[in-house]
């Protein structure tokens, strides 16, 4: 009805929102605090000039992160009563989610930018990959974007923050998991074919790795914003369904 | 403005709604009663579209409420049961993000802004965390954010619940305001609260609706007729022997009265003559006339025998 406007104020209001409270800055320092010490243990170990120690780490350490960045999307709203007022504004439940997503992967790429001194100090002390660690960084903004999809689908099924937090690691973690190339095997010692069938449509590593080692692909990029688009498309559709 | 048809919904296996069908003009002002539980709320969530029938359909100014949900949000300020406040802004954040949200912006927003603050009183807590307001505050601002966009229509839910005295008039005074200019529907189980602003009441139990129409009406088509009270100053027996030879009351009760007087309350079917008869009869026996009126059945007398009507009904209708 309002075109794009609808999403914009939702994003607006649920971007501020995070910075209300004092949960916001903890999550920041918390997030940058445990990477930079996880990387730096790493850097020290291997001597080598890239970013793996940091990056190589995301997929398990966003899999505790994103739930609880996306937790209160849709379950603060139902704690609060404001989802019947969001439901009931003249914006459609896609807009709504869409403004909410936004915030969310706004406030992570917050804390994402927060880690750049570690690949500026790399360029200092050695001669990095300089394509790796940008399509590094592109890699690791694709990841969260997907974690947080399905934080955000979570969020939307659940009444309470505490059920939603546990449900996004469950499902994040399976995601993640299945893309491991031992489980995929294992699973393909049960059935044949389902394990690499999931691991590469399913599973994020393998694509993952792509963008670590420099390689930006069609199938890559095609693989997280794919799998973001179904996160965010059945919130949208359980949304819509709900009222019947 | 409103046309409800038939519409019925069902939560697993309990029956919310059940056939309600009622309709609303231009600029009516609707009284939605009944007992908790009785399924106001879920009719009021469906006409905002938040909720969706199973059966039957509405309809909000010609527009279909499950063809196109988003025209007519469009053109509703609700109010729900919870009041759905973020706590952590304060009233003009929160009151500019439902405006914007709802298409407002620049000077309209100022605009209606400036009118909702001053309509709903809430000057003085304008920069005040909401989180931190009293209820009456949180209520008012829930019915500031109904008002931001100048609705056509109004759906209150329980609009005066958890108010002080003051707060209610206060609130009652401001839906009179809106009345004529807008069409709006109100649920309140404080009846007498129905009776300052409109005539117009539906009353629902049980899913179903029981009642709709103009509040004398019902009194009288529920109570059966009319209730007078007599005091004079004379001896007890005496009068009431005299009162019973009358004619056909339904009942003759007798209430306190001081010293030498006697009262009595009457029931007797609708009869223009009745209170004409009783001040003959006063006269001619030369009693000391002390009261004599009519008095109207107030609306909670007529939803109790309303309600307790339909739940025999539905009683019967399960044996």
């Amino acid at each position: 009805m309002f075109g794009m406007n609808g999403a914009l104020t939702v994003f607006r209001r649920e971007f501020a929102a995070y910075f209300n409270s004092p949960i916001a800055y903890i999550f920041i320092i918390a997030f940058l605090v445990l990477n930079s010490g996880l990387f730096m243990t790493g850097f020290f170990l291997t001597g080598t000039a890239d970013l793996r120690a940091f990056l190589g780490n995301l997929p398990i350490f966003l899999i505790f992160f994103i739930p609880a960045v996306s937790m209160r999307l849709w379950a603060e709203d139902k704690r609060l009563g404001t989802f019947e007022l969001l439901m009931t504004l003249p914006i459609g439940a896609g807009q709504v989610m869409l403004g909410k997503f936004l915030a969310a992967f706004a406030f992570y790429l917050i804390a994402l930018a927060g880690t750049l001194p570690l690949p500026i100090m790399i360029s200092v002390l050695g001669n990095p990959d300089l394509g790796a660690m940008v399509s590094g960084y592109i890699g690791a903004a694709l990841l969260g974007a997907l974690y947080l999809g399905i934080g955000t689908f979570t969020s939307g099924l659940m009444r309470d923050q505490i059920s939603a937090v546990i449900l996004g690691i469950m499902a994040c973690f399976v995601v993640f998991i299945v893309g491991v190339p031992g489980v995929a095997a294992t699973i393909d010692g049960w059935i044949p074919g389902l394990g690499a069938f999931l691991q590469h449509f399913v599973g994020l590593s393998s694509h993952y790795e792509n963008m670590l080692r420099g390689v930006i692909s069609m199938g890559g990029l095609t693989y997280f914003l794919g799998m973001t688009a179904v996160f965010l498309t059945l919130n949208t559709l359980w949304l819509e369904g709900r009222k019947y | 403005m409103i046309e409800v048809r038939g519409i019925t919904k069902n939560f697993g296996t309990m029956r919310a709604l059940d056939d309600v069908s009622f309709r609303l003009e231009r600029g009516e002002i609707l009284g939605f009663l009944g007992p908790n539980g009785a399924g106001k709320s879920t009719t009021m969530k469906i006409i905002t579209t938040f909720l969706a029938p199973d059966s039957g359909s509405v309809e909000v100014d010609g527009i279909d409420v499950l063809e196109k949900p988003l025209e007519v949000r469009g053109k509703i300020g609700y109010l729900p049961e919870n009041v759905p406040l973020y706590t952590d802004m304060n009233v003009h954040e929160y009151l500019s993000f439902v405006g914007k949200a709802r298409g407002l912006g620049g000077n309209a927003l100022r605009d209606r802004l400036d009118w909702c603050v001053e309509a709903c009183g809430l000057l003085t807590e304008y920069r005040k965390t909401i989180g931190e307001l009293s209820k009456g505050y949180k209520q008012r601002t829930g019915l500031a954010q109904a008002l931001i966009h100048d609705p056509d229509i109004l759906i209150l839910d329980e609009p005066t619940s958890g108010l002080d005295p003051l707060q209610i008039i206060g609130i009652r005074d401001l839906i009179k305001r809106l009345a004529g200019s807008k069409t709006i529907i109100f649920s309140t189980h404080i009846l007498q609260e129905v009776a300052p602003v409109t005539d117009r009441v539906v009353i629902i139990n049980e899913g179903r609706i029981i009642a709709d129409g103009n509040v004398g009406e019902l009194s009288k088509d529920a109570m059966g007729g009319v209730r007078l009270y007599v005091g004079v100053q004379a001896e007890s027996e005496m009068v009431e022997a005299a009162l019973r030879n009358l004619g056909d009351l339904k009942e003759l009760k007798p209430l306190a009265a001081g010293d030498g007087q006697c009262r009595f309350e009457i029931r007797a079917a609708f009869d223009a003559d009745l209170t004409r008869r009783i001040n003959d009869l006063v006269r001619k026996e030369g009693w000391q006339l002390k009261e004599l009126h009519e008095s109207p059945y107030n609306l909670e007398d007529t939803f109790i025998s309303l309600t307790r009507r339909s739940q025999e009904q539905s009683r019967k209708g399960v044996a």
